[in-house]
């Protein structure tokens, strides 16, 4: 097995918990300066873009993508 | 039955009432159509008003040209299939001109840009002003697609304006566009609702008596964003409070559309929210669909009452049939399905699956079987739709389903496995074409205990010839392999196979045997299978590959030295084409071509010319795109025979950019016709070049897909030994001999009559007349009745020589006298071709194409490290062989000749 990347992606805004199966199984947790950040596996690069494409479909104003190395 | 098409992708959607009109970006979008911009680029993440800005322009353009036409294509995930795509661009601009695009059009999945080659010609010869949307482009990822549209902006008619909304910025050249002042662009900055607009639209629009502060605060909050502003405004509808919604919403943290749609929804009566989460997973919603998802009746009612409370709901036609969700409304509602409901939402995707079955719309009932993950379901519904979507050629969708589905589906399947099996043929991928058949194959032939079939695949048409189909594609397989034998194998079982009446199993299983034999020289065996593959074709009602077939029938007997035999079969397929009127059958440019190098040789070159003439005229629909080169090829062979060498090479140069590797083995390549081009300018060395890249040699083994090389190889031989008689000739005339007994094996007449001619040419070339009449009065012998010219005639001096010799000797005295005529024709006329009278040496030329530069004479002196006065010599020759006296007169006069390129 591959090791897994995992991301974590800040976003304008606060989003409850129930996004998380529209995100794909994403933790959403909502920061105290407004922001909410998502905290997941992404198992390529063509899932993180799918991912980002979600944000941006939404129109969630995204702030920064990072990679958590385990 | 193709695959059908949504009326709805074409909709262009109406200007709302209810929508705020924005003249300030109206204006923009205007002055970018009438300064004629390329290119109109709308940027911007959901729910900016895209769409509807897009509505109001084109809207405003029609009232004040009524003339203007417009196009529009809302694009889908599904469209990143090529065939698909295409379909749909053509669909739209024939709502715009229905004259554009013709039936004709049909294309390789591999390569859009012939196809949009047509349809570019056709825009631009429409009458109408034409705009073409693209609406959701961001849907596009396929590469294929984006190149060609490209290759569209590119050779945009002048007629035509594209205006593209997308929600991320295409991989267009928008750079470029932009620094050469071809675009007009509007972002997410431009869309945003100023004050002033906000204000309007919460006022007059949603009806709402708002205070300054309210609207500033809604204002800042949704920072101008509409959906916000429109979620907002529902949700202060008939509100007692309005000034609490407002407070809480703009002291909330919550995202926008996350805390808005809630408080939408909230206020729905639980049917009409229950309703909106039910049919989120609809990209299309009807009302009889609705019903078929929710179970509930009074699906039409609900969506019509949705639409007037102004619910996200987007009407796709002006029936009120079709409707979507506003994409950023859809995509809350089915995060709120996932969180709410997850347990129904499989059941919801195989609802909707089965009425889209029901309703014959297959690619719809497979995508939510999938998304049911209802894979038995989707692997029927696919195997059910492969005849459809192969006659719509959208192999790319095909394909995508495939790689869906688990393999163990598949695996049960014999006709999906076979399509599994020439998906990796497709790829390139061949070693597993062959596991991938076998398992099919044995899927195909189990049995359960009490003798049913022990597959899942359906009784049809496509089971009933599988056995057909796999021989077939074992036969590709080994064709791709370059494995002739086993291709030919394959091919025979294949047709022992085939039932009588399954012309197109007969007609493919005849044609892999046809291209074994063709590709080993034995072109007898090649006819005789092409012959059965032409009357497959026309019992099964194939017209245009009826027509294609001609052309490899006759490309066979060429060689065969049968031209008359030739000419016939295309006379006769001239006349079929004439028969199905406008527009002309694919294939009809190539036969004009293929009968005009049939006149060529016969020494008709203005009757030549005028079938090329003709082939150009009917344009590159009535062509296909393995044989679009060979009219550039003919065109050569023409100018060659009159001397206008560079002409010829320039025109093989365009061939060659035009060639396109098809099924069919090459037999003449382009560069062999070049290199006897060189042979008969004297570039020998380039020549030699040439086969010595090749790796031809006179000592190697004969093959067939070779022959038209080592002929080459043997004329170089011949001009050597005449440019230096102190070589030996012995290798020419052992390759000469040894191409004979191949040709003359293989029943090659054609070829044979050639390397007669080059064994009589041979001789000559050392003087040896007498030795050479024999060879020379077979070849006349065989080539008489079949009216053979140019074969003799452009072989220039040497051949005058040896005709006279004949004629002294008395053979065939009328066809020899002939012969000379047009020898002595070709000298006349190659004389007076405005050509110069001395060529220029090497260090001329040179000096030629600096005098085409701006430098000066020291500078190009220096340039060349010689003395002003060595140049002034060198210029003083370029100005008396060109026959003028001025430096400019000498570089137009170059151009003029093609000795240099021409400066833009």
């Amino acid at each position: 097995m591959t090791e897994v990347d995992w991301y974590e992606i800040r976003l304008r805004g606060q989003l409850d918990g129930s996004w998380s199966d529209w995100f794909g199984g994403f933790t959403l947790t909502s920061e105290s300066d407004g922001t909410t950040t998502l905290t997941g596996p992404v198992i390529d690069q063509a899932a993180l873009h799918g991912l980002l494409r979600r944000v941006g479909n939404l129109g969630v104003t995204l702030i920064s993508v990072n990679i958590l190395r385990s | 039955m193709a695959m059908p098409v949504l009326a709805t992708k074409l909709f262009i959607p109406r200007l709302r009432s209810r929508a705020v009109p924005r003249p300030r970006l109206v204006e923009r979008l205007r002055e970018g159509l009438h300064s004629g911009r390329k290119l109109t680029l709308i940027s911007a993440p959901a729910g900016f008003g895209k769409t509807t800005l897009l509505s109001e322009w084109i809207a405003d353009a029609r009232r004040r040209d009524p003339q203007l036409r417009v196009a529009w294509l809302s694009l889908d995930e599904g469209d990143n299939d090529p065939s698909r795509f295409l379909t749909y661009l053509v669909g739209a601009l024939q709502r715009a001109d229905p004259a554009l695009g013709s039936e004709s059009l049909t294309l390789s999945p591999a390569s859009i840009e012939p196809a949009l080659t047509g349809l570019i010609n056709d825009v631009a010869q429409s009458p109408a002003e034409i705009i073409l949307v693209l609406d959701d482009f961001q849907l596009i990822e396929e590469k294929t697609i984006r190149d060609a549209l490209v290759f569209f902006l590119d050779h945009l008619p002048s007629n035509l304006h594209l205006a593209v909304a997308s929600r991320s910025d295409p991989l267009l050249p928008v750079a470029r566009l932009r620094a050469g002042g071809e675009l007009t662009e509007l972002r997410a900055a431009d869309l945003r609702f100023t004050p002033d607009e906000a204000a309007a639209f919460l006022s007059q629009m949603a009806g709402l008596e708002l205070s300054p502060e309210d609207v500033a605060a809604l204002e800042s909050r949704t920072e101008g964003w509409i959906a916000g502003l429109q979620l907002a405004a529902l949700s202060m509808r008939d509100r007692s409070d309005v000034s609490g919604f407002i407070r809480g919403f703009t002291g909330s943290n919550r995202f926008v559309i996350d805390y808005l749609a809630e408080e939408v929804l909230q206020r729905q009566p639980e049917q009409v929210r229950e309703f909106l989460l039910r049919t989120a997973i609809l990209d299309r919603l009807s009302g009889s669909l609705c019903e078929a998802v929710t179970g509930q009746a009074g699906g039409s009612d609900v969506l019509e009452s949705l639409e007037r409370d102004n619910l996200f709901l987007v009407p796709l036609d002006d029936g009120r049939q079709w409707y979507r969700y506003h994409h950023l409304f859809a995509d809350v509602l089915r995060a709120r399905l996932l969180r709410d409901r997850p347990d129904l939402v499989p059941t919801l995707h195989r609802r909707a699956s089965e009425w889209h079955e029901r309703n014959d719309l297959p690619e719809e009932a497979v995508t939510h079987a999938l998304a049911a993950a209802d894979f038995a379901r989707a692997a029927r519904v696919i195997e059910g739709s492969v005849p459809a979507v192969r006659k719509s050629r959208q192999d790319a969708t095909l394909l995508r389903w495939l790689t869906l589905l688990p393999e163990e589906v598949i695996d049960r399947r014999p006709v999906l496995g076979v399509y599994r099996a020439w998906s990796s043929l497709v790829s390139g991928d061949v070693e597993a074409i062959e596991p991938r058949l076998r398992v099919a194959e044995r899927a195909l032939a189990a049995t359960t205990d009490d003798g049913a079939p022990g597959h899942d695949s359906a009784d049809s048409e496509e089971l009933r010839t599988l056995p057909v189909t796999i021989a077939v594609y074992r036969a590709a397989a080994a064709q791709a392999r370059g494995k002739v034998v086993g291709m030919k194998e394959h091919a025979e079982r294949a047709l022992a196979l085939t039932q009588p009446d399954d012309h197109l199993g007969r007609g493919a299983a005849a044609g892999f045997l046809g291209l074994a034999s063709w590709t080993t020289g034995d072109l007898e065996s090649g006819l005789r299978a092409f012959g059965e593959v032409r009357s497959s074709l026309r019992l099964a009602g194939n017209l245009a590959d009826v027509l294609a077939t001609t052309i490899v029938l006759a490309d066979m007997l060429v060689p065969l030295g049968r031209l008359r035999e030739a000419q016939r079969a295309y006379e006769q397929a001239l006349q079929l084409a004439a028969e199905q009127g406008d527009p002309p059958p694919q294939s009809t440019a190539d036969l004009h071509v293929g009968i005009s190098e049939l006149l060529r040789e016969r020494g008709e070159l203005p009757a030549a010319a005028e079938h090329l003439a003709a082939s150009e005229a009917l344009g590159e629909q009535a062509s296909s795109s393995e044989k679009r080169h060979r009219r550039f090829v003919a065109m050569a062979r023409i100018r060659q025979t009159e001397g206008d060498f560079d002409a010829a090479l320039d025109l093989l140069g365009t061939a060659e950019g035009l060639y396109r590797r098809g099924f069919f083995p090459e037999v003449r390549p382009i560069a062999a016709i070049r290199a006897r081009i060189w042979i008969e300018q004297g570039r020998l060395a380039e020549a030699l070049a040439w086969v010595t890249g090749q790796g031809l040699s006179v000592n190697e083994d004969l093959t067939y897909l070779r022959e038209f090389g080592h002929i080459t190889l043997a004329r170089l031989l011949i001009a050597q030994q005449r440019a230096d008689p102190r070589g030996s000739i012995q290798a020419a005339t052992g390759l000469l001999d040894r191409l004979l007994v191949a040709a003359e094996a293989g029943g090659r007449t054609g070829s044979a009559n050639e390397i007669l001619i080059l064994q009589a040419l041979a001789q000559e070339a050392q003087g040896r007349i007498p030795s050479a009449l024999p060879p020379l009065h077979r070849a006349l012998s065989l080539a008489e009745p079949e009216g053979y010219l140019r074969l003799f005639a452009d072989e220039g001096a040497p051949m005058t020589a040896l005709l006279d010799a004949a004629a002294d000797a008395g053979i065939l005295p009328d066809y020899v006298r002939r012969l000379g005529r047009a020898l002595r024709q070709t000298d006349v006329d190659r004389a007076s071709l405005p050509g110069i009278p001395e060529a220029l040496s090497e260090r001329e030329s040179h000096v030629l194409r600096l005098l085409a530069t701006e430098l000066s004479g020291p500078q190009i002196a220096s340039e060349l490290y010689v003395s002003l006065n060595t140049l002034r010599t060198h210029t003083r020759h370029i100005f008396a062989k060109l026959g003028v006296n001025s430096r400019p007169a000498a570089v137009t006069r170059a151009a003029e000749l093609g000795l240099i390129q021409r400066r833009v």
